[in-house]
């Protein structure tokens, strides 16, 4: 709900919208002392996926939600400014470009798309190596794709 | 016992969660009953034993898709514009449809029973060797990276062709309408 | 042992009551910002108990460390929500109900 009133905020003429972006002193703190807490339980699900649940799909998801949180208060034009799209833009297909590129290294070393095995001398470490770097990939892609629907929906 | 109470209550709040968001016709409150519905199936796959499914679940359905439905909302209309008319075809349709779902359960096996076919082809091995082929404890995660490759790419390929289409529908726009915008601010001032 | 089970049992067993009574209230009480008040006051307090009662069952690990990061972020984000809601409501031109209103009509 409360994005609501700060996409309407925006709506608004300039004085009221400055004085609901004022007023909004509880949400914006609480949003910055919890903001880096949010991307670092992200980057935990990231990097955790291995031992725990958890994995590139939940990670970008929680960490774009984190970038939006910023955006849902602070305003939209902030989050340009945080995010801009371009950024967006290359994050997202490096993501993708990135799971790929382990498929094709894997099959330049001469074996078939995405056979981890081969990524380093020791299978068990290049199979390790691999998935690393597959759910690397897709936490890029999720969260930059996440963030940007929600930019150009939420457009003013 | 218990697993039985928990889950017939909880797919009871999810019977009654699905009915209110057909009957409700304020579309916002329709996107918090969806977020809902999302968070109750998180918990019903806690029960399964699936927590991985029920993470994702409850990060992108009761997380993220709300906030993306209410932007949605927040450009267009909060109310439905018509309510839809009784249809009996289609009433008729999903109840025959439901009917063949539950008679298809009939041969579903218990659930955890090792004679069913999941647990007797491929699954088994990737259960008992996934650890020392890869040196990942967590099977859902080598399974989904590693021996389920190719279908990973194919999701990340699916949500990165999304993102592209919303680029393609919105972002163009969004410039357009600012310039629209700005002609109709510097018309108000001169 | 007991004495754990009893301490972790009657913080659970607080924490229901606490929602129980939070849950009749946000049927019962008549106007938005009331029920916002049942809502948001007793969603912090019952949800904490039964995260406090959580933590002597779960040992000395590492699932007691996040339980209690659970507890400090609802201790944090809860009462923000309800503060978010009522400003929105507000925002909104929701009026509260308020008992001298019916006076000065009647």
């Amino acid at each position: 709900m409360w994005m609501m009133k700060t996409i309407a905020g925006e709506h608004h003429n300039a004085g009221r919208a400055e004085l609901a972006m004022e007023s909004n002193l509880v949400l914006r703190i609480t949003a910055k002392m919890l903001m880096p807490f949010i991307l670092l339980f992200g980057l935990y699900v990231q990097f955790h996926g291995d031992f725990g649940p958890g994995g590139g799909f939940q990670a970008g998801v929680i960490f774009a939600t984190g970038i939006i949180l910023y955006g849902l208060v602070f305003g939209l034009d902030n989050l340009r400014e945080l995010v801009p799209s371009g950024l967006v833009r290359i994050v997202s297909a490096s993501g993708l470009l990135l799971y790929i590129g382990v498929g094709v290294v894997s099959m330049l070393k001469g074996g078939s798309l995405l056979d981890y095995n081969l990524l380093s001398h020791d299978p068990v470490h290049g199979q390790h190596l691999g998935i690393f770097l597959v759910e690397l990939g897709v936490g890029m892609t999720v969260a930059a794709v996440m963030t940007n629907m929600f930019i150009l929906f939420a457009r003013p | 016992m218990d697993d039985a109470i928990i889950n017939l209550g909880l797919l009871t709040m999810l019977a009654i969660t699905a009915l209110a968001v057909i009957r409700v016709q304020d579309l916002f409150a329709v996107a918090m009953l969806m977020g809902i519905f999302s968070l109750i199936c998180a918990g019903f796959f806690v029960t399964l034993d699936a927590v991985d499914v029920a993470f994702t679940e409850a990060a992108v359905g009761a997380g993220i898709s709300t906030l993306l439905v209410l932007s949605t909302l927040a450009i267009t209309k909060r109310e439905q514009s018509s309510r839809p008319r009784f249809r009996p075809v289609a009433l008729l349709t999903v109840v025959l449809t439901g009917l063949l779902l539950v008679y298809a359960t009939w041969d579903i096996h218990p659930y955890g029973d090792m004679s069913s076919p999941v647990h007797q082809h491929i699954g088994k091995r990737y259960l008992q060797e996934s650890s020392e082929h890869t040196g990942i404890p967590n099977v859902v995660t080598s399974v989904l990276a590693s021996y389920r490759g190719y279908d990973t790419m194919g999701e990340l390929t699916v949500i990165f062709t999304a993102g592209v289409g919303v680029i393609l529908l919105l972002g163009r726009s969004r410039k357009a309408a600012v310039n629209v915008d700005d002609e109709d601010d510097s018309r108000g001032t001169s | 042992m007991s004495i754990v089970s009893f301490i972790s049992g009657g913080l659970l067993l607080t924490g229901g009551i606490v929602l129980i009574i939070g849950s009749i209230g946000l049927v019962r009480f008549p106007d938005f910002f009331t029920r916002l008040h049942a809502a948001s006051v007793v969603d912090t307090l019952g949800v904490m108990l039964m995260i406090a009662g959580l933590i002597p069952l779960a040992g000395f690990s590492l699932a007691t460390l996040k339980l209690f990061l659970i507890l400090v972020f609802v201790l944090l984000t809860s009462p923000t929500a309800g503060h978010a809601l009522a400003k929105a409501a507000l925002h909104g031109h929701l009026k509260p109900e308020l008992d001298t209103q019916e006076k000065g009509q009647a």
